[in-house]
């Protein structure tokens, strides 16, 4: 049995601050500077224009011009939902986030630990939580989701049995609830112009046409629509290692870069590093507008060298939308205690090799195994054209 | 005269496929791709390749191989220049009929 835990509105929420005015007026997420100009998460008021997250900026303002855009915080939602995401590990959830305020974890180990009843559990993760949630429990993640859009925040939503049964619950709720996943979250929209209003209706669609039509998100809807979904895969609890640096005078520029070197040189000196090289870690700023930035900052290779990992972070500092009053820095994932060995001799052709190797790698990470190829003479001197090379993949 | 020619392929590619061919996700480059030409009917070279009119043959040659096993190979190569300054090559397949265009 799986159990989802759903806070609505959890970005719109977190930015909307001690502003809780706003919610109950057409308001919406403003899109974070420098990506897609779409809008984040809505309120109730706003939803009755017709306006959903991922709504075009135009359009929602040409729905609704009285709109209230409120300037994400990125910063903030991580904090907070990193918080309530260790508050619910407390209690022995293993917990998969989906997204900001959407988590699930498996009841099966934690039903002899917290009473023997799904119901004890839903009880101990709800108080864990220590703010209003929607908690719903279901065979599959999809079917538990849609158990916890219908739950109230004191009555929890179980789906007893197996697929059949979530299949069955599934079958009248609306297909808005594809929303949930972001696999499917495309998928809403056009099914619903094609007067496909609920999952039942989905379901009882040939796989094939829908396979046609809609591809692999497609099935994979057409999947959870009937009661089936993925294993749950969940997270690895984070070390916390952060450092952050009050800028007195709103920074950008030379100075924010010496911020910057600040804040590397202080996270490498921290003893909880244990001499690890840092793998991924997060940048992140509040601006002086309002509002805050956050980058991740995946390394090509872990590192330790000051130096290497400045110059890598100094090119996403660029990015920031406005001069920043507050600068933190945090450790998501750490490398090994030693990075990849180097070569005693410095072998240029052995250096250049490894670098290619890597870049292949992380070409064919990024774009398929098809990304490196090259090109290999097979027949050269063939009168035929076709027969002279050959793409193969590069090792 | 003129002719157009829009048969279906003849899949010579099908014909070149061999060891590499056969191996994993390897595939060959400079593969032929149908291409629609009218003829001069006197001696066959080409008057237009996919509506550009050619300005002037370049080269041509003829190509005979394969022919010790059961899927010779037999074509007639023209290179040319069309009016819009392309430099263009494309065969006559004279086995199977049809013409491709080829780099």
């Amino acid at each position: 049995m799986i159990v989802c835990v759903l806070l609505p509105r959890f970005e719109l929420t977190v930015a909307a601050g001690d502003r809780e005015e706003l919610l109950r007026t057409a308001t919406a997420l403003a899109p974070e500077p420098g990506r897609e100009q779409r809008v984040g998460e809505v309120s109730p008021a706003a939803e009755a224009f017709g306006i959903h997250a991922g709504t075009p900026l135009g359009e929602a303002l040409a729905r609704c011009p009285s709109l209230t855009l409120v300037p994400p915080d990125p910063a903030g939602v991580a904090d907070r939902w990193e918080r309530l995401l260790v508050r619910l590990e407390s209690v022995g959830a293993a917990v998969e986030p989906e997204r900001p305020g959407l988590a699930c974890f498996a009841a099966r180990g934690l039903l002899r630990l917290h009473g023997g009843s799904l119901e004890r559990v839903l009880s101990v993760a709800h108080r864990a939580l220590r703010q209003p949630a929607r908690l719903g429990a279901g065979p599959s993640r999809f079917c538990a989701l849609a158990a916890a859009s219908r739950a109230r925040v004191r009555r929890p939503e179980i789906v007893p049995g197996g697929k059949a049964e979530a299949a069955a619950y599934l079958a009248p709720q609306p297909i808005g609830l594809l929303r949930g996943r972001h696999e499917t979250a495309a998928l809403a929209e056009p099914l619903e112009r094609l007067g496909i209003a609920t999952l039942g209706e989905l379901a009882a669609l040939p796989r094939a046409a829908v396979a046609d039509r809609f591809g692999a998100p497609g099935l994979f809807a057409h999947e959870l629509a009937r009661g089936c979904d993925g294993k749950l895969a969940p997270r690895q609890p984070p070390e916390r290692l952060a450092e952050e640096l009050e800028l007195p005078e709103a920074l950008s520029g030379v100075q924010l870069d010496r911020a910057l070197q600040l804040l590397v040189d202080r996270l490498l000196a921290r003893r909880e590093r244990r001499g690890r090289t840092l793998r991924t870690v997060v940048l992140s700023a509040a601006l002086v507008e309002g509002g805050t930035w956050r980058d991740r900052v995946p390394f090509r290779e872990a590192l330790a060298d000051a130096r290497r990992m400045r110059l890598a972070l100094a090119q996403r500092l660029q990015l920031l939308p406005a001069p920043a009053e507050r600068l933190s820095l945090a450790v998501e994932r750490f490398g090994p205690p030693a990075s990849d060995q180097r070569s005693l001799l410095d072998e240029a052709e052995a250096v250049r090799r490894s670098r290619l190797r890597e870049a292949v790698r992380q070409a064919r990470a990024a774009a398929g195994p098809d990304a490196a190829l090259r090109v290999l003479a097979v027949e050269a001197q063939s009168r035929v054209p076709e027969r002279r090379v050959v793409l193969t993949p590069f090792e | 005269m003129s002719r157009f020619d829009q048969r279906g392929p003849v899949r010579p590619a099908a014909r070149a496929a061999g060891p590499a061919g056969a191996a994993g996700r390897t595939h060959r480059l400079a593969q032929p791709r149908r291409a629609r030409v009218e003829a001069d009917a006197l001696d066959g070279h080409p008057r237009a390749i996919d509506g550009r009119v050619v300005d002037a043959v370049r080269e041509s040659w003829l190509v005979e191989d394969r022919w010790w096993n059961g899927n010779p190979i037999r074509r007639r190569y023209w290179e040319v220049v069309t009016t819009c300054g392309r430099n263009l090559v494309v065969f006559h397949d004279l086995r199977a009929g049809g013409w491709f265009a080829q780099r």
